[in-house]
């Protein structure tokens, strides 16, 4: 809100001078597992009681995400990812994902840069002009819990597209659902982690949560 | 939120481009209006890298009256995408620096002082560009009503009586493209209804960057016919 | 392991046999190798396995009996002893192969296994150790006696068992176990309180006897100055720190030059009036700590903020009490009240108890405490958690300047506790004026419909103005926003009105819209009458001046135009009425110098007061139209 008052300065002053001071949120730190459908229900039941809002229950949501790329010669190709809500309105979501770094074993989680950008329901459209490809797609269905600054998502994924006609619902990927513990943070807070790393110490043994590396899932 | 229409104004015979606004200023407060802030508006150019294809040039797009926005408009030639994001959205616009460059000497803005006058809001913007100064840009928006073509009169009034010239009594031309909404549409070939232009459709934040982006593109048209020397030349729109 | 190596051989010694009476010494000759060896296959034990039965007496005669058949068999052949054995062992080899061949067989006989009696060897250790179990375990019957003995008198003492009641305060109370001490927590933290003390207490047994009560190191000064159990049948005490005991409620008074106007006090501790009995003393020690505890959090809340605010007559913060000016002249006290004397007792009922100011200042804070623990989920789910959902469309949905200025602003809890007292004091104060009106204004009837139950800060009253038997005539309607510090009058034909706090003001506007009233219901009166309406005006401008404004008039005509009325309503502070009537032509002409013709009667004048109170009728409408009546019957 400095620009009412204040000299005139551009939006990108004020950005540059935001990312400068450490206040723009734009480190992942993650840590993934995943559970089997059948043991879900004992999962969703120690978090009701670790998390907060105990009286209010888990945030139920369903969303869409589709994996692009924007592919230049003789550079590595940039990925984004555009969410939307299907069972709310809500701004679709573009988000950029940074390499994944997984540091050596004390480092507790995994930190990966991250920018998220709300913004209006035209933006496949722009990214698809722009020459982005559509990489994959899914949809995921599940709940959210969240405790102190840690969102903890569970949620199964299922695949879009493939839905035959005579099929009922979307079909599934896989006979697990996916666990997530994440947290959006400035540059610099690593304390979080180990906040993070407690926390999934809660959850075992239903289910490990990890730094997963992707590079070698392959 | 009302109605935003834009107005260039020609830097009159032996006058600079200050003075005038200056002068503008003055009216405005002889009138009654009171200072209310600054504003500016900048806009960037980005090309693609590799010239393949036919170009798609993305502009991006900042309003002070919208601090929380970036608007960005990407042009194929055959259509324009808007896009209205968070301010973070420049972040990952630097993401994409490896595809597509900023024309440094195309960034284009208009800034000035901020009237408000009762419930008109009436900004004087002195255009640069790459530092130079380019001409004047004037913006009114008329807050309590959405609709173009229920305000324009009341805004053409407004002008009128400050400019001292006489404007044409019909919509600037903006207004009578078709609107955003029916083009979108799935079935817009069908729907689309002549008269359903964007002077009676629900005024956007984004028509106002629409309205912005025209007028830049004729401040940079008119700085390449003229060989960049082109000031107080005079303006129609 | 090529270490030392040792040989074991017999000492040379030999063994005395015998020592003489004069102390000499008679050796035992060595034995020779083959001695030797009789000697050790002698002591071979054959009977250790198998021939236990035969051997029994042999083997219960000792050690001290080995020596002697040797010794004594040794004569005749050192090896028969040997040779016996080993044939009774062959005589039972024997035997035990033909056992074996027929138990193999199976056609005469079945062999089952038989229980074997346990061998009792050693039987002193035996005893020795079965008397060392038995006194352990008698040690642990008698210890496990003497903590029953002890629960059991514990139990006559207190009648009541300190574990179950530490059950029941588990099942109320967040309690944790640090080292060898029951920490319970009364704070509000977990439910989003992030008030700073960290509002413990301690759990501990209940002395035995009263006398040790003084000198138990938990039961310090502070908890004899407030006896925290003052039962002494709970086996269970709860040492609340020093600064939560007593009672405490905040106080809430709008004063107008030292004179109350109202009172509100925030005292939770009603709910203690529902404990079952199974629940113990300290329930209600721990709901009075943890009210105090909440209203130390609501006071110091409201202090800084106190200090914080700008306002333009500061804010004074004077030890437990915040002064706050509403109007001028109007303060609002707020105070904090603790007491840690020995009466618990609430200090005798206030009877302006406010419960709409009481309820607020709670509400105010739960609402704090309810937003830092519920944020907003992200949708989609990738987002970021903390902003609001208003906060994550600001930028896709551009926002602007003004609209973002609007979500950051928040109140806090004193600007809100001071508008509602604000509304309060202004709801009451139009309720005031309004009654007042209604009460002396008696002719025009004032009639008020109050909506006050959505908004703390906001209420509606409509009011209409009718007159008694003439409300289909007209009715005038007008409705009042009472906001905070101002109203807002909107009435039936689109005007809005602001007006100040100031009574006056309303008083003003509601005996203008009075005076409105009858000048209009007049008018349509004289219409139904077929009077015609010559003139009439809402501000006459002549005659004297009015404080409110000017009198308002109308002229009426009869129907055939030969009287006319003229009234002139003045709402000089009371509602008045003139009314004058004239006659034209006069009946009785008498032609004079002045006036010659009779056509001059025809002008008018001549107008004459008719005395108004003195009418028949019930109001001023009722008056009117038998004024009205009679004047044209009479014509």
């Amino acid at each position: 809100m400095s620009t009412l008052s204040g000299p005139i300065s551009t939006a990108k002053d004020a950005l540059s001078q935001a990312v400068q001071s450490h206040i723009i949120p734009n480190q992942e730190y993650l840590l993934q597992g995943s559970i089997l459908d059948s043991s879900v229900e004992h999962l969703l039941h120690r978090l009701k009681g670790l998390c907060d809002n105990v009286d209010t229950g888990p945030e139920p949501f369903h969303d869409h995400e589709v994996c692009m790329s924007l592919r230049t010669p003789n550079q590595m190709a940039l990925q984004l990812r555009v969410r939307r809500s299907l069972d709310c309105d809500a701004p679709h979501q573009l988000r950029y994902i940074g390499q994944a770094e997984l540091g050596d074993r004390s480092r507790p989680t995994l930190v990966r840069s991250s920018i998220d950008v709300a913004c209006t329901s035209t933006v496949m459209d722009f990214l698809t002009e722009l020459g982005c490809r559509v990489d994959f797609e899914y949809t995921n269905r599940g709940y959210m819990f969240r405790k102190g600054r840690m969102k903890i998502t569970v949620s199964k994924i299922f695949k879009t597209g493939s839905n035959k006609p005579g099929e009922m619902g979307p079909e599934p990927i896989s006979q697990s659902y996916l666990v997530e513990l994440s947290v959006l943070a400035p540059t610099g807070q690593d304390a979080i982690g180990e906040e993070m790393r407690a926390f999934a110490e809660q959850l075992r043994p239903l289910v490990q949560l990890d730094k997963i590396d992707y590079k070698r899932l392959g | 939120m009302g109605v935003t229409v834009l107005q260039p104004y020609s830097v009159p015979e032996g006058q600079t481009g200050p003075q005038t606004i200056e002068f503008l200023a003055k009216r405005l407060l002889a009138l009654g209006a009171v200072q209310a802030s600054t504003f500016i508006v900048d806009c960037e150019t980005f090309i693609p890298n590799p010239q393949h294809g036919t170009p798609k040039t993305v502009h991006v797009l900042h309003n002070s009256e919208y601090p929380a926005s970036t608007f960005a408009v990407l042009d194929t030639g055959t259509k324009q995408v808007p896009l209205v994001a968070d301010a973070l959205f420049d972040l990952l616009m630097l993401k994409m620096a490896p595809a597509h460059t900023s024309k440094k000497q195309t960034k284009i803005e208009s800034k000035g002082a901020r009237f408000e006058y009762g419930d008109f809001l009436i900004k004087l913007g002195s255009v640069t560009m790459a530092e130079n100064f380019k001409g004047i840009l004037l913006e009114v928006e008329y807050r309590p009503c959405v609709i173009p073509s229920n305000c324009w009169e009341l805004i053409r009034e407004l002008l009128q009586g400050f400019l001292g010239v006489s404007i044409p009594a019909t919509i600037p031309p903006y207004f009578n493209t078709p609107s955003i909404m029916s083009m979108n549409h799935p079935k817009s070939s069908e729907i689309f209804n002549p008269n359903h232009t964007k002077q009676n459709d629900v005024y956007q934040p984004m028509d106002t960057i629409n309205q912005y982006l025209e007028h830049f593109g004729n401040f940079r048209k008119q700085t390449m016919l003229s060989g960049g020397t082109g000031i107080g030349a005079p303006l129609r729109s | 392991m090529s270490s030392v190596e040792i040989s074991v051989e017999a000492p040379i010694e030999h063994q005395i046999q015998e020592i003489a009476y004069d102390g000499t010494e008679i050796y035992q000759p060595p034995l020779t190798l083959s001695e030797n060896l009789s000697k050790c296959a002698a002591r071979i034990d054959f009977s250790k396995t198998s021939l236990e039965d035969l051997k029994k007496e042999d083997d219960k005669k000792g050690d001290e009996d080995v020596k002697d058949p040797t010794q004594l068999q040794s004569s005749l052949w050192p090896w028969d002893s040997v040779r016996n054995k080993l044939r009774d062992a062959f005589t039972e080899i024997c035997v035990l192969s033909d056992v074996l061949s027929i138990a193999k067989e199976k056609r005469y006989l079945v062999l089952d296994p038989v229980p074997q009696e346990l061998q009792d060897t050693k039987p002193m250790v035996q005893v020795y150790a079965r008397k060392k179990a038995l006194s352990q375990a008698a040690n642990v019957l008698m210890s496990g006696a003497e903590r029953l003995r002890n629960t059991h008198s514990e139990q006559r003492n207190n009648r009541n068992d300190f574990h179950i009641e530490l059950l029941r305060l588990r099942q109320n109370w967040r309690l944790k176990k640090v080292s060898n001490t029951i920490i319970g927590d009364l704070s509000y933290r977990t439910a989003g309180s992030k008030f700073m003390h960290p509002g413990t207490f301690e759990v501990t047994k209940a002395e035995e006897d009263p006398p040790s009560d003084g000198n138990s190191p938990s039961s310090s000064p502070a908890a004899g100055a407030q006896p925290p159990c003052p039962k002494a049948n709970s086996a269970l005490r709860v040492n609340v720190p020093s600064e939560l005991q007593g009672v405490a409620y905040i106080k809430v008074i709008t004063q107008k030059d030292q004179e109350d106007l109202c009172t509100a006090n925030v005292n939770l501790m009603g709910h203690g009036q529902n404990i079952t009995p199974q629940v113990g003393v300290w329930q209600k020690t721990l709901e009075f700590a943890q009210n105090v505890l909440f209203c130390k959090e609501l006071f110091s809340q409201l202090a800084r903020e106190a200090i914080q605010l700008q306002a333009p007559i500061p804010h004074v913060v004077v030890g437990n009490q915040i002064r706050a000016t509403l109007l001028p002249g109007i303060q609002l006290i707020i105070s904090l009240c603790h007491s840690t004397g020995q009466d618990p007792t609430p200090p005798g009922p206030i009877n302006d108890h406010d419960h709409v100011l009481e309820h607020s200042l709670h509400q105010l804070l739960r609402e704090v405490h309810h937003k830092n623990t519920h944020h907003p989920f992200p949708h989609p789910a990738s987002g970021p958690l903390g902003p609001s959902k208003k906060h994550m469309l600001a930028g896709p949905m551009a926002a602007d300047r003004h609209e973002l200025l609007e979500m950051s602003k928040s109140q806090t809890l004193l600007e809100q506790i001071i508008s509602q007292a604000q509304h309060i004091f202004m709801r009451k104060r139009t309720q005031y004026v309004l009654d007042t009106l209604a009460r002396d204004v008696k002719d025009p009837q004032i009639v008020s419909h109050w909506n006050l139950m959505n908004s703390p800060t906001m209420s509606c009253v409509k009011i209409n103005i009718v007159t008694h038997g003439y409300d289909t005539i007209n009715r005038t309607s007008l409705v009042i926003h009472v906001k905070e510090r101002s109203l807002k009058c909107i009435c039936r034909d689109g005007r809005v009105m602001h007006l100040s706090y100031e009574p006056q003001e309303l008083r003003d506007l509601i005996l203008c819209q009075i005076n409105q009233h009858q000048s209009a219901c007049l008018l349509n009166l004289a219409k139904c009458m077929a009077w015609q309406v010559l003139s009439n005006s809402n501000h006459l401008g002549i005659g004297p001046v009015e404080p409110l404004g000017n009198a308002s008039s109308c002229l009426l005509a009869s129907p055939n135009g030969d009287r006319m009325i003229a009234v002139q309503i003045i709402c000089d502070p009371q509602i008045d009425v003139k009314v004058y009537i004239a006659r034209s032509p006069r009946q009785d002409f008498f032609p004079s110098p002045l006036v010659p013709g009779k056509f001059w009667e025809h002008l008018g004048g001549h107008f004459k007061e008719v005395r108004f109170d003195k009418l028949e009728g019930k109001n001023f409408l009722n008056k009117m139209e038998f004024l009205m009546a009679s004047l044209t019957s009479s014509s």
